[in-house]
């Protein structure tokens, strides 16, 4: 009887089970894209990161991904790391036995985190740091980066500030950005080591940088091209004006950094005539694709206030540059799950290599196989501020294309 | 492919109908015949409304074994690129790998099935990529099949091609007009034109077979070679092939006497420069009006043969050696115990 009972169990069980589990094909599945960013310490730069990845998946998500013949949309999740390394690699490990589909990150820790997300070849974006090591197609196939390199950087200002004739002050401070920008700069300038007036390390916590200073202009230095912080770059200008000495000062992004304005917002004419390189934000076909994707991001995050005023009291915004990196490599992602017609993390690393998508600035975003940079060292231009707002140089064939971005609120 | 089918069928259809229109149109003398070169379906650019004007120079350098068949093919493209704005280029071929020689003022990028070239001009940039090609891939669009045999050496034209075409009996005047303005147009590197001509009686459709002309210079051995290539030679010789092929574009004086014979001659010689001026774009120029000039070097050289698998030596004792071992073994242990015994 009991054998006879077991028998029918055994035919009539898979059934049951078979009845249950019913396949919806038409329900939503979510795949996690994981923020590792600052957000304790430098919370603009992780909120812009966020703010810029929320904006694609969400509009990612309007029509979702299909793979195979599953629907698929994105969620985000984020991740503090505090500027700490060992945080930032925790993360990634925690983001990896969570089974997140990407991870967008500031860059803080990727020398050791790659390694983690690479053994189950989940791909890493960074959108901030520039450092030259960080990214190698071939050494961490995994890693990408959409932000202007440091070397790129380097070398456009090298290319730009030669030809002037200047003899220029190689000024880094000794922050990790400092310290790489310095290396990439000595490479740049070493065709030319003429136009090197002197190259000085400086204090990242100093206050005043005024010994500094003196130096460079005792070696009859005839520019300042500061590599630091912002805390830096506002220090070393403000060094420089308060002694009377008005000499033209370059920068690379970070002199366009809010910080820098808000520590001079009582001298603003200190301000003017800044130049700093950074990635262009406009393609060729104009201002309107850029312009469009910052009334979008206005309407979901608001503008991003500077804290200063331009003299006729207009208040100065800042526009979406981090979010444009973070919301471009969502967009490619998301190519390259339809690409890869998989959500395997390492099948999906590699379609990366074979999207392209028009970024929020209209250009063309893309990796390849030899090369993970989203961000070609040519699409580095040159802004100079006045009034508290920047307008793209005219002494630059690439600056000299560029539309001014509308930075002003009431 | 579909373009190739379509642009011969809408030529078909024009013969067709022509007579009672009393004119036709001769094939293009600059149109593909067939899907490749250039390779993996050519270049293209995809940067905003920026044109820029390229003209493009290839070498390709095919390594041959000593039967003359290909066993490596590497493709160096030189890209003179004018005018400001940014460029984003997609150069088809079966690419393997791709680096940037010292003269390139950019870094190529690659991807499955193209070299990828991105980033603002200036106003004059060159930008240059050497690639290595998969060779099963890029061996079917070479111009020029070697066969080596003893010490005959066959030198054959691969760029032969059957296409559709068309006869008719047609007016002589306008035909060899028009064969002097080609004729012209090559000869001073201008992009020859695609012309329509009167006919006298209804058309018929033919096959033609057409070839681009091939200049093969370059050395056998010690032997010299300076040959134009149409169809296939064979040259006795021994030693190492050092072989410089080109496309020729030229267009023959004519001395045909019938307007018929004339026609034949004007659709010949059209699809003859076409095909030649194919065999120049071995990889693509993402400019369509850039002039292209690719040149094919073939040398003998030595296949990459697999390293031989090593041998792990494995020393095997013989039954005396082992016999001798347990022996040794058993003395020491008798002496050990006989000297703990008296301890």
């Amino acid at each position: 009887m009991i054998v006879r009972r077991l028998a029918l169990l055994a035919v009539v069980a898979p059934l049951l089970v078979g009845c249950g589990g019913k396949h919806d094909a038409t329900a939503t599945k979510h795949l996690s894209v994981v923020v590792n960013a600052p957000f304790s310490s430098t919370p603009y730069l992780g909120q812009a990161i966020e703010n810029g990845t929320r904006l694609a998946a969400a509009q990612v998500n309007t029509i979702g991904i299909r793979v195979g013949e599953e629907h698929y949309s994105l969620t985000v999740r984020t991740m503090d790391t505090g500027l700490s390394p060992a945080r930032a690699v925790a993360n990634v490990r925690r983001a990896v036995s969570d089974g997140a589909i990407a991870i967008v990150d500031e860059g803080t820790g990727v020398d050791a985190s790659w390694r983690i997300a690479a053994r189950r070849g989940v791909p890493i974006c960074i959108v901030f740091a520039g450092g030259h090591s960080l990214v190698n197609a071939a050494t961490r196939p995994n890693v990408f980066r959409i932000a202007p390199t440091d070397h790129g950087v380097a070398f456009r200002l090298a290319e730009y500030l030669i030809p002037k004739h200047l003899k220029v002050a190689l000024l880094h401070d000794d922050s990790d950005y400092g310290t790489a920008g310095a290396k990439e700069l000595r490479r740049a300038f070493v065709g030319d080591p003429g136009s090197v007036a002197i190259d000085e390390t400086l204090p990242a916590d100093a206050l005043d940088l005024s010994p500094q200073i003196l130096r460079a202009r005792r070696a009859h230095a005839t520019a300042l091209l500061v590599w630091g912080r912002p805390a830096t770059i506002a220090s070393a200008i403000t060094a420089a004006r308060s002694a009377g000495w008005d000499v033209p000062v370059y920068t690379p992004p970070t002199g366009a950094d809010p910080f820098v304005r808000q520590q001079l917002a009582d001298h603003p004419k200190w301000v003017d005539g800044l130049t700093f390189a950074a990635g262009r934000l406009t393609a060729e076909v104009g201002a309107q694709p850029f312009t469009g994707f910052t009334a979008r991001y206005v309407a979901a995050y608001g503008v991003d206030r500077v804290g200063v005023h331009t003299a006729a009291g207009a208040a100065v915004t800042e526009p979406p540059e981090t979010p444009m990196y973070a919301y471009d490599f969502v967009n490619l992602l998301a190519a390259a799950l339809t690409k890869a017609g998989s959500t395997d993390p390492a099948k999906v690393t590699k379609a990366l290599e074979e999207v392209t998508v028009e970024g929020a600035n209209g250009d063309e975003r893309a990796f390849n196989h030899s090369s993970h940079e989203g961000v070609v060292d040519d699409d580095v231009y040159f802004a100079r501020f006045h009034d508290m707002t920047y307008t793209p140089v005219k002494d630059d064939p690439l600056s000299a294309t560029l539309p001014t971005i509308p930075q002003t609120t009431q | 492919m579909i373009r190739i089918v379509a642009a011969t069928a809408a030529a078909l259809a024009c013969a067709a109908t022509a007579h009672a229109a009393e004119r036709i149109a001769l094939p293009s003398p600059i149109a593909p015949l067939s899907a490749q070169p250039p390779l993996a379906g050519g270049a293209r650019t995809s940067a905003e409304n920026v044109a820029h004007s390229i003209s493009a120079a290839t070498r390709v350098a095919v390594a041959i074994d000593e039967a003359g068949t290909p066993f490596a093919v590497t493709a160096t493209q030189r890209l003179d690129v004018r005018g400001l704005g940014d460029y984003f280029f997609t150069i088809g071929a079966p690419v393997l790998a791709v680096r940037a020689p010292a003269e390139s003022e950019s870094v190529p990028g690659m991807r499955t099935g193209s070299i990828i070239w991105a980033g603002f001009n200036p106003g004059e940039r060159v930008l240059v990529a050497r690639a290595t090609l998969e060779p099963a891939k890029a061996v079917t669009a070479l111009p020029l099949r070697i066969r080596v045999s003893g010490d005959t050496i066959t030198l054959e034209n691969a760029t032969g091609i059957t296409v559709g075409a068309f006869t008719a009996d047609a007016p002589r005047a306008p035909l060899v007009a028009y064969l002097a303005r080609l004729r012209g147009e090559v000869a001073h590197g201008r992009t020859p034109l695609q012309t329509s001509v009167p006919l006298a009686s209804v058309p018929a459709n033919v096959r033609l077979t057409v070839a681009a002309r091939l200049h093969v210079t370059g050395t056998i051995g010690r032997k010299r070679i300076d040959v134009q290539l149409a169809k296939r030679t064979q040259i006795h010789g021994r030693g190492r092939l050092d072989l410089r092929v080109e496309p020729v574009e030229q267009v023959d004086e004519v001395t045909v006497t019938s307007g018929r014979a004339l026609l034949r001659e004007a659709i010949r010689a059209t699809l003859s420069l076409a095909r030649s001026n194919q065999y120049e774009e071995f990889l693509g120029n993402p400019d369509p009006a850039g002039s292209s000039r690719t040149v094919y070097v073939y040398r003998t050289a030595s296949p990459p043969h697999a390293a031989p698998i090593a041998t792990i030596g494995r020393h095997h004792r013989t039954w005396v050696e082992t016999a001798l071992v347990v022996a040794a073994l058993a003395a020491a242990l008798v002496a050990g115990v006989a000297l703990w015994a008296r301890s």
